[in-house]
């Protein structure tokens, strides 16, 4: 895997890199420009765009309806959680009600997403960092809940399961048996990731104190996320804005103290806990009833002037903006995507660390480059 | 009674040629088993199968990688250092053969009893940090050279830990025998009353073989692909020979240092000396696929900070009471 | 000392995560051997579109009304149809998915009137060129076709007689409920 370099003339002393677009470590193509002096990185600049697929300009050619599988293709990890947070959009935009069950059900497949997305995300930062073997135990849960939420909406990834009103398929007693079975197996396997990973002595040394996040940079930068609570910062948009029906669910906020790679680790390892005790509470409350909304208009047309709608996915505060002029297709559909506002924060915190460093800031901030490019 | 290879078959050249040929064969086939075994243990660790396709058990898909390596095309690429870049991988591989033949695998069979092996052991096992060099220096590239300066250093630095814990044993047994420092150990093995020389000494040589998690000079996923990124097919099989040879012979020398060679109840000598150093490779496994890499100043801190002064303390703690008994 | 004791404590972890994986070791692999032994899908699993049999018609019920040619977010479907003879209904002659495109949003299954569509649960299909993606859904159905067709005239029939009687009894018993007054009137 050659990356090009050109040696700058004047300056003999240090050169420029490209941790190109085709790399192991960049989770995705992302170029990040380096600027480096033997082994500290002087100058660190990302260039996004190799992955522009123009979901908004579709968007603004197809109607609310159909632009429904799009949702889940803009973060492939959380494509749930997006699939889910757009139905919800449209029905704060045209004032639908769910029925309870839906609600539920949104809310267990909603976290079920949120722990394989930070399943996926622990194997590829100790991949990065060179243990390679908690990368396949993380894959080996994720298929349990792969399969979980392939019973019920027929997909392993990129999920189209909501609809304006409620879900599409109906879960029955199987669906609720094996997912308590995967909250009580799935506990015993974060004891041994705790063991194999975050309690592991290079681990530590190789994330503590590494990649800082100064609390300056939360004035520049819209930082949500688990990027935000290892600063330290308790802020989650399941609490702070609550959609669905999060508000009667008991869970935690995880935070951190200092805002380095270790506290960001921890942070994620907490969030698969608490999305454990929520699917555990979600199953026992889950009520009877219809799983969708009696009345749905059949066109949709939301009222004139700008909407807006926020959630929590996996990687920090996703917000979709929609400025409607009252017909069935939008004028403008802004995705607000949390790792676009995580990758630019690199120029500000790269400087100064090693190269080996890089690669571990990059894994730990939990990028999805799809996301930043829509 | 000491088989001597050169009585048996009369001419000391004959007997030369045939001791190549053995060690080589023995290489080639070892490379072989342990890329296997590599890719067998890590699966199961992983809970997944590894290679089954070719022959049972997948045993002969090292036949088919190796059939792949030996039909590339050897590129040499236009802006290397030539005579460099050709020695490097000679350099390599070629201690390994004159290493293998130091060792005694049971109590009747040496290739040559040296009185001074260990300190041949030690010094001819330097000259692969020089073909590393010459890999990286020659390959005319700034990630090849940055790979290749990270290993020295790293090689260097973890010289001194290994010989540092070896020197107590020499003092136990007043001999740089090989030889005979596995026939003293038939009442005990010494790692019974030298752990921690043994610990720092399975450290330092899991350094020294660049493995993880000291693999920093060949990292899969940095930057860097390390010292061997400009060689191709053949050539850069000779370098992934010489890591699994370099494997066998450290473990080889903990095995005759501190498990106690060829002893053992019941089993032929050979076999037991076959069954240590397999077990210490497994271990070495184990090690790789459990642990994340140290990052470079880390590596180098833990062997100045931690692994000397512990090795210098064990030798004196060793003379003390060397001298009270 | 305070060194001694790092040492230790960084140490014994290690020594945790190798038991973790010596665990681990002990525990059967999770593959399954692909394509030996094949893994059974979900019932929910989603692959490529096929008419469905209805069981009151005991074949397809597609009308050809182009609903989820609309609604179809890539624009895979084509579709077309005809009113066979002396039937009310459309029948659908020529129905193509181009699986290339299709993103299997489930969209069309929602707007179907007849709710003929479904998922096929085959998942290795593969092909050497795009048109190998090109999926007649009507092919499995054209050689009943005729006699479905026949079935479908004859129930449609029955139902006009059975219309046509009715209206004749209600009429019957209309212009019987008008006679009667008007003869007890006469009387």
């Amino acid at each position: 895997m050659q990356n090009s370099i050109e040696v700058v003339a004047e300056d003999r002393d240090t050169y420029y890199m490209n941790m190109g677009p085709q790399h192991p470590s960049t989770h995705g193509v992302l170029r990040l420009k380096l600027h480096l002096e033997g082994e500290t990185i002087l100058s660190a600049e990302p260039f996004i765009g190799y992955g522009h697929r123009a979901h908004e300009k579709m968007a603004e050619n197809r109607d609310y309806l159909q632009f429904l599988p799009n949702t889940s293709r803009v973060d492939y990890l959380s494509g749930m959680i997006y699939n889910l947070a757009y139905c919800q959009a449209v029905e704060k935009m045209m004032a639908i009600e769910v029925p309870e069950r839906a609600e539920y059900i949104r809310i267990i497949a909603a976290e079920l997403n949120r722990i394989s997305s930070h399943l996926l995300w622990m194997g590829t930062f100790l991949l990065d960092l060179g243990g390679i073997t908690p990368f396949l135990y993380g894959f080996d849960d994720r298929e349990k809940i792969l399969d979980i939420l392939d019973s019920i909406t027929g997909s392993r990834l990129t999920y189209c399961y909501g609809r304006f009103g409620g879900v599409t398929m109906d879960v029955d007693e199987i669906f609720v048996a094996k997912t308590a079975e995967f909250c009580e197996y799935f506990r015993g396997r974060l004891d041994d990731f705790q063991r194999l990973v975050i309690g592991n002595v290079i681990f530590q040394e190789r994330t503590k104190g590494v990649g800082v996040f100064d609390p300056e940079l939360i004035q520049h930068y819209a930082l949500s996320g688990p990027c935000l609570r290892a600063m330290g910062f308790a802020r989650d948009v399941r609490k702070d804005e609550p959609y669905g029906i999060y508000e009667r669910f008991d869970f935690e906020v995880q935070l951190g103290q200092r805002g380095d790679c270790f506290d960001r680790s921890t942070v994620r390892m907490g969030e698969m806990q608490q999305s454990l005790d929520i699917i555990e509470q979600a199953l026992k409350e889950l009520p009877d009833g219809p799983i969708m909304a009696a009345k749905v208009p059949k066109r949709i047309r939301p009222p004139e002037g700008d909407h807006h709608f926020a959630v929590e996915s996996a990687r920090g505060r996703f917000q979709h903006y929609i400025v409607s002029d009252g017909s069935d297709i939008p004028v403008r559909h802004k995705l607000s995507t949390p790792s676009f506002v995580n990758i630019s924060t690199m120029p500000q915190v790269m400087p100064g660390t090693m190269l080996a460093d890089a690669v571990a800031i990059l894994g730990s901030i939990d990028i999805v480059v799809p996301e930043i490019d829509r | 009674m000491v088989h001597n290879l050169t009585q048996i078959l009369g001419n000391p050249l004959l007997a030369l040629a045939a001791a190549i040929a053995a060690i080589m064969g023995y290489l080639t086939v070892n490379a072989m088993m342990l890329i296997w075994l590599e890719r067998k243990f890590s699966a199961r660790i992983q809970r997944r199968l590894g290679p089954t396709e070719h022959g049972p058990f997948g045993l002969l898909q090292s036949v088919a990688d190796m059939g792949k390596l030996l039909s590339k095309e050897l590129l040499t690429p236009d802006h290397v250092h030539k005579p460099l870049y050709l020695l490097a991988p000679v350099l390599v591989f070629s201690p390994v053969i004159a290493l293998c033949s130091l060792f005694p695998i049971s109590e009747s069979w040496v290739f040559h009893d040296f009185n001074i092996a260990l300190v041949l052991l030690l010094a001819i096992s330097n000259v692969t940090i020089v073909g590393i060099f010459f890999a990286g220096w020659g390959s005319n590239n700034k990630y090849a050279l940055l790979g290749a300066v990270r290993s020295v250093a790293q090689n260097i630095s973890y010289e001194i830990p290994l010989i540092l814990s070896v020197i107590p044993i020499v003092l136990m047994t007043r001999s740089l025998s090989l030889y005979q420092i596995s026939a003293a150990q038939d009442v005990f093995p010494f790692i019974l009353v030298q752990p921690l020389a043994a610990l720092i000494f399975l450290i330092a040589a899991t350094a020294e073989t660049n493995r993880a998690p000291f693999d920093i000079p060949e990292a899969e996923s940095e930057l860097i692909a390390g010292f061997h990124t400009e060689y191709s097919g053949m050539r850069f099989a000779l370098f992934f020979f010489a890591e699994y040879s370099n494997m066998v012979i450290v473990c080889a020398l903990a095995a005759v240092l501190f498990l106690g060679g060829w002893h053992g109840p019941l089993l032929p000598g050979w076999l037991w000396f076959m069954i240590k150093v397999y077990g210490l490779i497994i271990l070495m496994m184990w090690f790789r696929w459990t642990f994340p890499r140290l990052r470079f100043d880390q590596l180098m801190s833990f062997a100045w900070i931690v692994l000397v002064p512990l090795s210098i303390l064990n030798l004196l703690l060793t003379i003390v009471v060397i001298k009270l008994i | 000392m305070e060194l001694l004791r790092q040492i230790f404590a960084g140490a014994s972890t290690l020594l945790t995560g190798m038991r973790v994986t010596l665990e681990h070791f002990m525990r059967p692999p999770v593959t399954s051997e692909y394509p030996r032994e094949r893994l059974e899908m979900s019932e929910a699993y989603r692959n490529v579109i096929v008419l469905i049999e209805k069981d009151d018609i005991k074949s397809h019920d597609c009308i050809a009304c182009s609903a989820c040619e609309r609604v179809c977010p890539s624009f895979c479907i084509k579709l077309d149809g005809a009113r066979p003879e002396g039937l009310k209904r459309m029948r659908v002659t020529e129905f193509t998915v181009d699986f290339a495109l299709c993103s299997e949003c489930g969209l069309c299954l929602d707007v179907c009137p007849t709710d003929t569509l479904g998922y096929s649960r085959s998942y290795d299909e593969a092909g050497f060129n795009r048109s190998d993606f090109l999926y007649d859904l009507v092919e499995p159905w054209r050689a009943e076709e005729e006699t479905t067709v026949e079935r479908l005239r004859k129930v449609e029939n029955e139902k006009a007689e059975a219309k046509k009687l009715a209206a004749a009894k209600k009429a019957a018993a209309a212009s019987e409920k008008a006679a009667d007054p008007a003869e007890e009137k006469d009387a």
